[in-house]
């Protein structure tokens, strides 16, 4: 399936272009800039889910020194608007505000206050009195479901705290009923987690002039967030520029404006450039992916062919649509297996507990953990190996998932599978398992997908290139790199298209004011979508170089062969892209040499993974420790392998935390949070992590720049169902829901040599 | 907040520098904002996640747990000081090497909190690796590069011990 290539600079483990400025203590994020003359803000946050804020009394945090001004409900923009860093839908119901009276969740914006220094901001902040009248919370989804709930947001959601209701379905369920002879149903839990990025959410924003914005601030999507800035200021986009300094890990959390139109509201009412950085408690409760609670039943014939697949799915919001009906939608569609009767019933819920936003996944995450389980317990039903079940009703290449329209272009789950049997082996040679009175070992697995780009194909991207006379270029691209390496991959691509070293390419990304458009780094997109564009541009700059000679010699015949220019006629000659370069510039019919790629997602290319955990279980302490886990992937081409085992290493270690430990949610009797930092909500410590072993298989994708697919979210799908499938073997015990601590003793995994 | 200003004096990446800070001033905020070395990130400031590990006469600390007025006097090594792009530490090299950075957030910590292990022991077991660095949190590589980083490190900084490669500048 693979298209034999001789890649020079893709498909190569190439590290990071920006690793020395990382590595040196001298790459700037956003809380590292200084502007001269800039205060900071803190904010005023509810501390009740759901309340009326009654009065408002500043006049102790007037006097706290240093102070310079407080922002209040009355003095912003009062229209409601929804920050999640998607283009303009239908789906994206408008629903929140600047500063509000009415707080829905605890650490909804009140007031803002602005000092000479952050701790000055804060001790202020501290200072406001606020008076609310405290109303009782829904936290969860069957609370804010029942009948006698007060609406949440009356003017989206009248009578039910439903948001959307989004069905898809193909077949008959009465038809997959019958013909099932098995029929497997459970009712799935996971809960919210929070993305926990190491960088805390910050923004500096120059408004001084109350004319121009300039936003600097942990952003995944520039773009949107400069539309729906412009929009809530009424200004015009060319008025206001975001732009991305080094941004310390997002997955999915800097999808969406956070508090930068608070702090340019600031910036604007005090004439200085303001600082808003959050604490780690308020990045703890700011977004999470997510809970869920769904029904799901999966039948299958006798023979082992699935029939039905039928599920209601139903996402906690929290009070604010922002990304929730998107992510109920992108579920519906990753459907990996041929199920000819197909019910998807989604619901997108508003509730009081933390705002749900895009997280790493979107949606797959909480669909594939049921789906993957059940799919588990049908195999054993039915008296077929795992793996061997799930490959025999995988979509293949030219078929569609149910209810899509456009076929699987290319698929390795086969060799992804086949390459983790194989690691398997080799573990269980050195290690057989183990199975005695006290410990029993035991192998889960999971298959996953995910889309190369947004799955309702909204993924767009420009790119620029500009030849320099020396033969190097300037890419411009408006992708945010935020840790996962899209600057490196974007100029790989570039590279190798050109035929010039990778050192002679200079990418300039994510700045609204000198970058073209790009619908922003969110559903995997930027490897496939700003990928191609780049492709694009590089392909259209070549062409505009041929154009070019050919104009310089009218009389001659003018070809390019690898990169290199021959030119027959009244002279021949052979141009390398450097001479070419040369005499295009500074010849009398020089030119200058842009060229210009536009990607509009025409195909969301599915890449595949297949993670095989090894756990073990220990009888008398009825405790779980992991012991491996493999994840092979087909992401078509890699093109930086380096990164591409990054991206899966890393989406293993989230894997974990989510499985074992990790929820960030309100808790219904304190209603505080259960963690305020992180001490308390755990992630996954280096002597946490069991063995991992990552591969990918040899594929290619027709549509892909130079074959590739997506690999940021995939990688993280499959770990928590692999984990809970082998807990399940290994304890006896039937899961549904996570955190796994909920239920067992979490011991720390110990690699073995060291056991 | 308090006004009472103290006068410090670090011994700072090798240059003895003085610094007027306030009683309850963190060494976090004070490498940030008086020294102008922004490379020890603040990622809790309540001495959770190791990003603003930088080690103090010889030990890793989170700086943001160490009052300035208690670093009165002491050696102060932060990420700036520790190489150069011509000749990067060890670790620095074995990091981008090995594409233990991702959004390097976590990069600069998870160095120094190294640098301070080699320093002290230079032939450490995985386990004393995994140990020593479990302090410093990193969302994004799940820790296998970083780990295998400190090994590449390692062996280097145990070649230097033995004059293998001669002096490093
Ligand atoms: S900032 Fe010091 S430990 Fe997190
Ligand atoms: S590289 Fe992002 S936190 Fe470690």
């Amino acid at each position: 399936m693979s298209e034999e290539k001789n890649y020079q600079i893709v498909n190569k483990e190439v590290p990071r272009l920006e690793s020395w400025k990382k590595a040196s203590g001298q790459a700037v994020y956003t809380d590292d800039i200084r502007l001269p003359n800039m205060a900071y803000a803190a904010l005023v946050r509810s501390p009740y889910s759901r309340a009326k804020v009654l009065s408002i009394d500043v006049s102790e945090a007037e006097k706290v020194p240093g102070y310079l001004g407080c922002l209040l409900p009355e003095e912003v923009p009062q229209e409601f608007f929804n920050c999640s860093g998607n283009p303009p839908s239908p789906l994206l119901m408008k629903d929140e505000q600047v500063l509000t009276m009415e707080p829905k969740v605890l650490g909804d914006r009140i007031a803002c206050v602005a000092a000479e220094t952050e701790q000055a901001a804060r001790e202020a902040a501290d200072l406001v009195k606020v008076e609310y009248e405290e109303l009782m919370p829904y936290l969860s989804i069957s609370q804010a479901m029942n009948e006698k709930a007060e609406p949440l947001q009356p003017h989206i959601a009248q009578n039910d705290n439903i948001i959307e209701h989004r069905k898809v379905s193909q077949g008959d369920r009465a038809v997959g009923e019958a013909e099932s002879d098995i029929i497997l149903e459970d009712h799935f839990v996971t809960q919210p987690m929070q993305h926990a990025t190491i960088e805390l959410t910050s923004c500096v924003c120059d408004f001084s002039d109350g004319k121009h914005l300039t936003v600097y601030s942990t952003s995944q999507t520039v773009f949107q967030e400069r539309r729906i800035m412009a929009e809530i200021l009424g200004m015009k986009e060319t008025d206001v520029r975001f732009s991305k300094p080094m941004v310390g890990g997002g997955f999915g959390a800097r999808q969406q404006l956070h508090a930068q139109h608070v702090a340019a509201l600031m910036s604007k009412k005090i004439g200085r450039p303001v600082n808003l950085s959050y604490t780690r408690e308020e990045d703890l409760y700011s977004v999470v992916r997510h809970g869920s609670d769904v029904d799901l039943r999966i039948g299958a014939s006798k023979d082992g062919k699935l029939k039905l697949f039928d599920t209601t799915f139903r996402l906690n919001a929290g009070p604010y649509t922002t990304h929730t009906p998107t992510v109920v939608a992108a579920a519906s569609r990753k459907l990996q297996y041929n199920v000819p009767n197909y019910f998807f019933d989604g619901l997108s819920v508003y509730t009081d507990d933390i705002t749900g936003g895009a997280f790493r996944g979107y949606g797959n995450t909480q669909l594939t953990f049921g789906r993957e389980i059940l799919m588990d317990r049908l195999a054993q039903a039915l008296n077929m190996d795992p793996v061997e079940f799930r490959l025999m009703n995988h979509v293949q290449v030219g078929e569609c998932f149910p209810c899509a329209s456009i076929p699987v272009s290319s698929n390795g789950i086969e060799e992804c599978a086949r390459r983790c049997q194989a690691i398997q082996a080799e573990i269980d040679a050195k290690s057989p398992l183990v199975d005695n009175e006290d410990v029993r070992q035991a192998w889960g697995i999971a298959f996953s997908c995910h889309g190369s780009g947004p799955s309702n194909k909204d993924g767009l991207s420009g790119a620029v290139v500009m030849l320099n006379d020396d033969a190097t270029v300037q890419l411009l691209v408006g992708s945010a790199d935020i840790g996962q390496g899209s600057e490196t991959m974007e100029s790989q691509i570039a590279a190798e298209c050109l035929g010039i070293p990778l050192s002679s390419v200079k990418i300039t990304a994510a700045d609204t004011l000198t970058t073209p458009y790009n619908t922003g780094t969110f559903g995997s997109s930027q490897t496939f979508i700003c990928g191609n564009s780049v492709e694009l541009a590089c392909k259209d700059l070549k062409r505009k170089v041929l154009d070019q000679l050919k104009n310089i010699y009218p009389d001659s015949e003018v070809v390019e062969k690898e990169h290199s220019y021959q030119i027959h006629g009244s002279e021949d000659l052979e141009l390398s892209f450097e001479e070419a370069t040369r005499k295009i510039m500074f010849d009398l019919k020089g030119g200058v040499m842009i060229g210009a790629g536009t990607y509009k997602a025409a195909a969301c290319p599915n890449p595949f993974a297949v993670c095989f955990v090894k756990a073990e279980y220990h009888k008398k302490l009825n405790a779980i420790r992991l012991l491996d886990i493999i994840e092979v992937a087909d992401v078509g081409t890699p093109i930086n392998r380096m990164t591409v085992a990054g991206q899966l290493e890393g989406g293993i270690a989230q894997g974990v935390g989510y499985a074992l430990y990790e929820r960030m949610e309100i808790n219904p009797r304190s209603r505080r949070t259960q963690a305020s930092d992180l001490l308390h909500y755990r992630i996954p410590q280096m002597d946490d992590m069991p063995q991992t072993y990552v591969d990918m298989v040899d594929s290619y994708d027709p549509y892909g720049p130079h074959g590739a697919k997506s690999v940021g979210e995939l990688a993280t799908v499959p770990v928590a169902p692999a984990i809970v499938n082998a807990v399940r073997h290994a304890s006896g015990q039937e899961l549904n829901s996570l955190p796994l601590c909920d239920k067992f003793i979490i011991l720390p995994s110990r690699r073995k040599e060291e056991a | 907040m308090t006004d009472k200003q103290y006068q410090i004096t670090l011994k700072l990446n090798g240059q003895t520098r003085s610094f007027e800070v306030e009683e309850g001033e963190t060494l976090l905020h004070v490498l940030r904002e008086r020294a102008g070395l922004t490379g020890a990130k603040k990622g809790c400031d309540l001495g959770e996640c190791g990003a603003c590990t930088v080690i103090l006469d010889g030990r890793a600390v989170n700086s943001c747990c160490v009052f300035a007025v208690s670093a009165d006097g002491k050696q102060v090594e932060t990420i700036e000081g520790i190489g150069s792009e011509e000749h990067p530490h060890p670790l620095q090299q074995a990091f981008m090497d090995a594409g233990a950075i991702q959004c390097g957030f976590c990069t600069p910590g998870m160095i120094m909190a190294a640098k301070a292990l080699l320093d002290r022991n230079p032939h450490p077991t995985r386990e004393e690796v995994r140990q020593a660095m479990s302090g410093n949190l990193c969302r994004c590589t799940g820790y296998e590069k970083i780990e295998q980083a400190i090994a590449m490190a390692a062996e280097v900084v145990a070649s230097y011990a033995e004059g293998k490669e001669g002096d490093r500048a």
